[in-house]
């Protein structure tokens, strides 16, 4: 059984009296562990059928299969409970609690799993020391650079071992190098821990990075990049 | 800490300016509450000592006897003719100015009037306390007095006249034949000598001294009567014709104030009673005086000060609040000295009625009346509503807007928390966003949400509570003064004019803050807390993570 399957999954939204078909018949079949890039142009539908696959969203129409699980048939608590034991995002505007140190940032994916606030502190300092920002735990994100706060959105994504990373436009934010820098993080962390990566990016540079590449216009998934 | 505590705690600390804003909202909503409820309350104590005069003499009802225009007096209440008797008490004690020495001579005197309230009996106060529902009944004699010094006038001029005497003559013509002849038959009748003759002068003069004492009778009894008065003697009575001047031009002074005589046997119930004694102590016996405050600093008089009635001194023992509503005094003595002091021995004007209860007063009330047709009884109310001045107005002001303004301060302060709330679930879409893509539940980011809110009105609360103690200190260390006074009398009675007499009262006001007013206060800005924190919940709720999170692209 695979991790992903979607099938015809389609995705749209009234825009005034218009329909937009963010998303539209997609299939696709992701194995556990896979690191794959989803390339195409602002606009293309990448960041809707992450979501779609993060159960951020309900497909229109279609159904994305999770573990086996249509994830149509679950509930909103249900999909709060995947989303928090099973997936790890990290957005191309870092998406820190702005008002939280680093340290926090990561403890607040941790803690409605109900751990004790001792080991909380413990992991997610860990976590953080893993990313290389151990000495900048009590920042704040307006005190971290971009790269910082992009490894702490990293450590944070991670922290409850999830069994897939959702990744959109992780350097879009970045310079070349630190965009580079943090893939490298990324990918590392993921492949010790055998996390299934999916990345969403118009950066071929970092599509390049992963054995797998798909690409999207206009909502639909186009035959397979060769790598 | 838990997590949870310490975000909060972070959101609390961290967004200084919307926190700030909110809790200021909120302490200045609830501060105004408490500042209103507590000045209300202090307005409420004043209006119970001072709009509520009869409480504070211990009684329930004052009887008075008021005359009635045309009326005949007398009946069961009377002690006397009606109006006949007040015109007649007040106007022969203003005329007599005259009788305080020579013109000219100096002049210190107390006039007394018993003003509008006709006096009656003190024996008659025992048949109201007689009657079913009065439970203990106090005697009063309230007067207005007039001050006056000067030098006495010249009021009236003497004349004498009379003493004179008149000597009237005339000439009668001589008698006829006739009545010569009448004359000379009675006289024959009589035994009275004949006329000496023809030629004399006729008649009384030639009878001067002939025939003696028996013949000048008879010669007087037989003369015509035309002749019998012909010359009369007479002298006018010696008088003295008094002649009413103009108005006395002296220099004379003159002053009102309000006496009252107080039964003091009770010093919890009669006009003044020892609960109105702000000063020095309450009346014993003999020639004791309170007066009232005002009184006293007008005439610079304190206790132990001296106070000179017609000759009678009295030594001040104490300072006195009186009463509003009419029977409120400037100088208040013992009942039996002013009695004497007045003329007006052995009788009061009025009557202070104490009821069995509070639920039995109306009845009493009623029971007076029919008993004594002329004797006017006021209760309570009746006696406030004759009560003005700023206390009254700040009181109905108090009672007509005190609720609204609450209510409007405490709803502003509400609308202003939620609308902060709001406007922070507005700001925070993408981190709220961002919290159920973590994984967050909806309950826990609506309670992550109410939470902060709630908090911010605790904290409200709590700063409410300390703003609204500041502004009750302030009002107390500033202490606005507000007056009220009642004013009786200043018409004409029966062409008679009265005195008008005003008694005011001045009270600081202050504004005590009782535990439920705090907590009330608290209560309103916990509930501003939770209305906020549901309002902002709710529109947390309804995010959905794929559109919070599509706002930031």
């Amino acid at each position: 059984m695979s991790q992903y399957e979607l099938s015809g999954v389609g995705k749209a939204f009234m825009r005034g009296s218009a329909v937009i078909n963010a998303v539209h018949d997609v299939d696709l079949v992701v194995e556990a562990g896979e690191f794959v890039a989803i390339e195409g142009p602002s606009g293309s539908g990448k960041t809707t059928l992450l979501q779609l696959m993060g159960a951020l969203d309900r497909p229109s129409n279609g159904r994305v299969v999770f573990g086996g699980r249509d994830l149509a048939g679950l509930g909103d608590s249900e999909l709060a409970e995947l989303r928090l034991r099973s997936f790890g995002f990290v957005f191309q505007q870092f998406n820190l609690i702005p008002t939280l140190t680093a340290l926090e940032n990561v403890e607040a994916k941790l803690a409605p799993t109900g751990l004790a606030d001792a080991e909380l502190r413990e992991r997610s300092a860990a976590l953080l020391a893993e990313v290389g920002l151990a000495d900048r735990a009590t920042h704040l994100p307006s005190h971290l650079s971009g790269g910082e706060q992009q490894r702490v959105a990293i450590a944070r994504a991670l922290s409850v071992e999830p069994r897939v990373i959702l990744a959109d436009e992780p350097t879009g934010n970045l310079d070349t190098r630190t965009g580079a820098d943090i893939i490298e993080t990324l990918a590392g962390l993921a492949g010790q821990r055998g996390t299934t990566v999916i990345v969403a990016t118009h950066d071929a540079g970092l599509a390049d990075r992963a054995p797998r590449r798909l690409a999207m216009r206009d909502g639909r998934l186009l035959a397979p990049v060769a790598a | 800490m838990v997590f949870y505590l310490r975000y909060l705690r972070a959101e609390l600390l961290r967004r200084k300016g919307r926190t700030i804003l909110t809790l200021l909202g909120l302490a200045l909503g609830v501060g105004l509450v408490i500042a209103i409820s507590s000045l209300s309350n202090g307005l409420d104590k004043a209006q119970k000592a001072t709009l509520d005069p009869l409480a504070g003499i211990g009684t329930d009802l004052t009887v008075t006897r008021t005359a009635e225009q045309g009326g005949a007096g007398g009946g069961p209440f009377g002690g006397g003719g009606g109006s006949r008797d007040l015109v007649e008490a007040n106007s022969s004690v203003i005329t007599d100015l005259s009788k305080l020495g020579k013109p000219g001579t100096q002049f210190v005197h107390d006039f007394f009037l018993p003003g509008s309230q006709l006096t009656f009996a003190q024996s008659q106060a025992q048949g109201i306390a007689s009657l079913d529902g009065v439970a203990a009944v106090s005697s009063g004699l309230m007067l207005q007095a007039v001050h006056q010094e000067g030098k006495v006038p010249k009021i009236v001029a003497s004349i004498k006249t009379g003493g004179q005497q008149f000597d009237v003559r005339r000439t009668i013509a001589p008698p006829t034949e006739a009545e010569q002849a009448k004359i000379r038959a009675c006289l024959e009748k009589n035994g009275g000598a004949q006329p000496q003759g023809q030629g004399q002068q006729p008649g009384l003069g030639g009878g001067q001294g002939q025939g003696g004492g028996g013949g000048r009778a008879a010669f007087a009894k037989c003369l015509p009567a035309r002749m019998r008065q012909f010359r009369t003697t007479f002298t006018t009575p010696q008088q003295t014709l008094q002649q009413v001047l103009d108005p006395p031009q002296t220099n004379i002074k003159s002053e009102s104030y309000t006496i009252g005589g107080v039964q003091t046997g009770d010093p919890t119930t009669g006009i003044v009673t020892a609960a109105q004694v702000t000063r020095g102590r309450y009346l014993k016996a003999g020639r004791e005086a309170l007066v009232s405050v005002t009184y006293a600093s007008r005439h610079s008089l304190k206790v132990g000060s001296k106070l000179n009635l017609n000759g009678t001194r009295f030594t001040v023992v104490g300072l006195v609040n009186p009463p509003l509503g009419g029977q409120g005094a400037d100088v208040y003595v013992p009942l039996a000295q002013l009695q004497a002091l007045s003329g007006q021995k052995g009788l009061v004007n009025v009557v202070l009625v104490r009821a069995d209860d509070s639920a039995s007063v109306s009845a009493t009330q009623k029971r007076i009346e029919q008993k004594y047709s002329q004797a006017e009884v006021a209760s309570s109310k009746q006696v406030a509503d004759t009560i003005s001045g700023s206390l009254v107005d700040a009181a109905n002001l108090s009672r007509d807007l005190g609720f609204v303004l609450s209510i409007v301060a405490a709803a502003a302060a509400f609308l202003l928390a939620a609308l902060l709330a709001l406007s922070s679930v507005g700001k925070r879409v993408r981190e709220l966003g961002t919290l159920k893509a973590l994984g967050w539940t909806q309950r826990k980011v609506v309670r992550q949400v109410a939470g902060e809110s709630l908090a911010q009105g605790v904290l409200g609360g709590v700063l409410g509570v300390g703003v609204g103690l500041l502004a009750a200190v302030l009002i107390d260390a500033v202490g606005p003064t507000l007056s009220a006074s009642s004013t009786t009398g200043g018409g004409s009675l029966f062409g008679v004019q009265e005195v008008a007499r005003t008694t005011s009262r001045a009270v600081s006001l202050t504004a005590p803050v009782g535990f439920t007013i705090l907590l009330v206060g608290f209560g309103l800005a916990l509930l501003g807390g939770l209305l906020a924190g549901a309002a902002g919940a709710l529109r947390a709720a309804r995010l959905r993570p794929a559109d919070a999170l599509r706002t930031l692209e």
